[in-house]
């Protein structure tokens, strides 16, 4: 037993993830636990987004550019959906109303997720793949490329440039956690990203549906020997991923209002995690996204704001001169490349 | 073969090339084209053109799609500025560092997405291009961040027609250097490793070498570019390292057809004209322009990923006409 957590401790994903441990313990004692508060809220969401990009990774082998227009659209529909219901709850209130309505906008912002995510592979994906899959990696990054141009400069012309954004979902006084104060809105946001991120493993692991998308990302042809619809899996992996996206879009609207390019950030952060921890890894971009999300805050808190781009982007390219395949790295990568 | 299909031949050019540059050289002194808006815009054509030529050594023969192209075209630019700014080194020579600098650092990235394959490769290049353009961004002693470095510009005239040539110039150059590497021993190892690295290998081709050699090569050039960009438009923000940028010529190079070099040049001035056109023409509708593009470029990948030149090659480049096919082809090869 204590061999093998041995060889652990000295395996790739062991020493990063020990030398996270070490790094939040530090910045923790050495400047509050508001840190660890920092990072689990933005690790929560980003391990959403990257969880997303993962499972197309893995199941659909689309290399996917545009998963943060569909965070983009979540925050879009979230304050769309929001707003009137806080019109609605000033002109005459309720306390319930007030309790659901955040919730009522999240969950608008993943239909819409789901339905975009279901119609881009209908409407873009499969023509592409009945007509050719000749160098289909290349060709479905570059296809999503285009729809991201598509889709940022759509909001642009339709909806405006200027932010959309709101103050606060849940009202009330801060919670206490620590000696710690945390705004609701964020307390709720860590929240709702753990339950997604349960809903989500579970699903995958008991039920008919999720057992069928793994049964994909293994081996699609023996997927469809054994008689699984595979259209109707890919359209279904294709809304899941994009909905946990706009989920997490729609649950930071109080963070980062809706404007065109808001996806972008959230994309890169998506990109980072998969990278680091190995493709179509869904576990790893778990843990990726408190890893890179602590990375951030530690940025920011010890070398400033603006720097969190430059600091973990470096950190990661270092990673992979040493470990190219993702510090968890999986076997997906050689396929990948056929 | 006469000597001027000799040198045709040698530059990689056909008749119909050589006339559509006749007609790119003369078009700033066509109405309507003389007038400055137009050959600004003429000039952006050029330069995407150019960039596209560049941007296809990399991603049509070996496979790997730069996705950090703009942010080594800006380092360049900005080496050059910094230089002229600060040391006050002429232009001409700061343009020539920016070139030099700019490769060194294609070269680090080659080395650094060694290790990766295909489309992982063109993501650990795009997080080099972050990675620069936060530094541009946050250095701001040096770069002046987003207010804008101020540059010397190359000539000393308000008219735009010398900078026009300039670029037209690049653009040549940068094609007969691709072109004549590609159509050697060289373009065929690059195009062995695009298609299939483990059977290059196989064949005694030194992927690592070939690689590093291509990113190289494409990094100088667009260095180059940089430092034209820089000291014609005189002032120089981190924008120009955004992935937008980057996305602008990919569109263009993808929807001319990879592999073609020629194609992304040919297809960048009509296309940026029409752009521009619908930009300034419905500038109540923004974005419009750019929503165009992301059509184009979906519709291109899922219908024709050759894109125009494999168009052009199975419809057009065989006519029966004998005069027309030289047009086209140029004089045929001695058997």
């Amino acid at each position: 037993m204590s061999d093998r957590f041995i060889r652990w401790c000295t395996s790739a994903a062991g020493i990063t993830i020990l030398l996270s441990i070490l790094l939040a313990v530090y910045a923790t004692l050495d400047r509050g636990p508001y840190i660890l508060v920092n990072t689990a809220i933005t690790g929560g969401m980003l391990a959403l987004v990257a969880i997303g990009l993962a499972l197309l990774l893995g199941v659909m082998n689309v290399a996917s550019f545009v998963h943060g227009e569909y965070f983009m659209m979540g925050t879009l529909v979230a304050y769309y959906v929001f707003t009137p219901l806080q019109n609605y709850l000033n002109a005459n209130p309720s306390q319930t109303l007030a309790m659901v309505a955040p919730i009522i906008a999240i969950l608008a912002a993943a239909a819409t997720g789901a339905g975009a995510g279901a119609l881009t592979e209908i409407m873009v994906f499969a023509p592409m793949r009945r007509r050719s899959r000749e160098n289909w990696v290349m060709n479905s990054f570059l296809l999503t490329v285009g729809l991201a141009v598509l889709l940022i400069n759509g909001h642009l012309l339709i909806f405006g440039a200027d932010f959309k954004g709101i103050v606060r979902y849940w009202s009330g006084a801060p919670v206490t956690i620590m000696d710690v104060f945390i705004s609701r809105d964020r307390l709720f946001a860590f929240l709702i990203s753990i339950l997604v991120i349960l809903v989500f493993w579970i699903f995958m692991r008991t039920t008919r549906i999720g057992r069928a998308i793994r049964a994909v990302s293994q081996d699609e042809t023996g997927a469809l020997m054994v008689g699984i619809n595979l259209s109707g899996i890919l359209i279904f992996t294709m809304a899941l991923g994009c909905a946990l996206a706009a989920v997490a879009g729609a649950s930071l609207l109080f963070l980062y209002p809706s404007y065109p390019t808001v996806g972008l950030e959230a994309l890169y952060m998506a990109w980072f995690i998969v990278i680091l921890v190995g493709l179509g890894n869904i576990i790893g971009a778990l843990i990726g996204g408190f890893m890179v999300a602590l990375l951030k805050v530690v940025t920011v808190e010890y070398i400033g704001s603006g720097w969190d781009f430059v600091v973990p982007t470096a950190l990661i390219i270092l990673v992979l001169i040493f470990k190219p395949s993702g510090i968890f790295g999986s076997g997906v990568r050689g396929v990948l490349d056929k | 073969m006469n000597r001027f299909d000799k040198v045709l031949k040698q530059l990689n050019l056909t008749p119909a090339g050589l006339l559509g540059l006749i007609i790119l050289a003369v078009l700033p002194f066509v109405p309507p084209f003389n007038q400055e808006y137009l050959i600004r815009w003429l000039i952006a054509a050029a330069f995407i053109a150019a960039g596209a030529i560049t941007f296809d050594f990399t991603a049509g023969y070996i496979n790997i799609v730069n996705f950090g192209y703009y942010a080594i075209l800006g380092f360049g630019g900005y080496t050059s500025a910094i230089l002229a700014v600060n040391l006050g080194v002429p232009p001409w020579i700061g343009i020539l560092c920016g070139a030099l600098t700019a490769g060194l650092l294609g070269f680090l990235t080659g080395l650094l997405t060694l290790r990766l394959r295909g489309i992982f490769a063109a993501v650990m290049a795009w997080f080099v291009g972050l990675a620069l353009m936060g530094l541009a961004t946050k250095m701001v002693w040096l770069t002046r961040g987003p207010l804008g470095l101020r540059t010397p510009r190359l000539f000393d005239t308000a008219s735009n027609v010398p900078y026009y040539f300039l670029i037209l110039g690049l653009m040549l150059v940068s094609y007969i250097i691709c072109s004549r590497i590609v159509s050697s021993r060289i373009g065929i190892a690059f195009k062995a490793i695009g298609q299939n690295m483990d059977a290059a290998r196989t064949s005694g081709i030194n992927p690592t070498f070939y690689r590093i050699i291509n990113f190289t090569l494409s990094c100088t050039l667009a260095g180059l570019l940089g430092g034209f960009y820089a000291h014609y438009y005189g002032i120089l923000t981190p924008d120009i390292m955004h992935t937008a940028k980057t996305v602008e010529v990919l569109a263009v190079a993808y929807i001319g057809g990879r592999g073609s070099l020629w194609g992304g040049a040919a297809v960048a001035f009509p296309f940026i004209l029409a752009m521009e056109l619908v930009r300034s023409g419905l500038s109540n509708l923004p974005g419009l322009n750019l929503i165009i593009y992301g059509l184009l470029l979906i519709f291109v990948m899922i219908y024709y990923p050759g894109g125009f030149a494999k168009f052009f090659d199975a419809h057009i480049r065989h006519p029966k006409n004998r005069a027309l096919n030289y047009f086209i082809n140029g004089a045929p090869a001695k058997t």
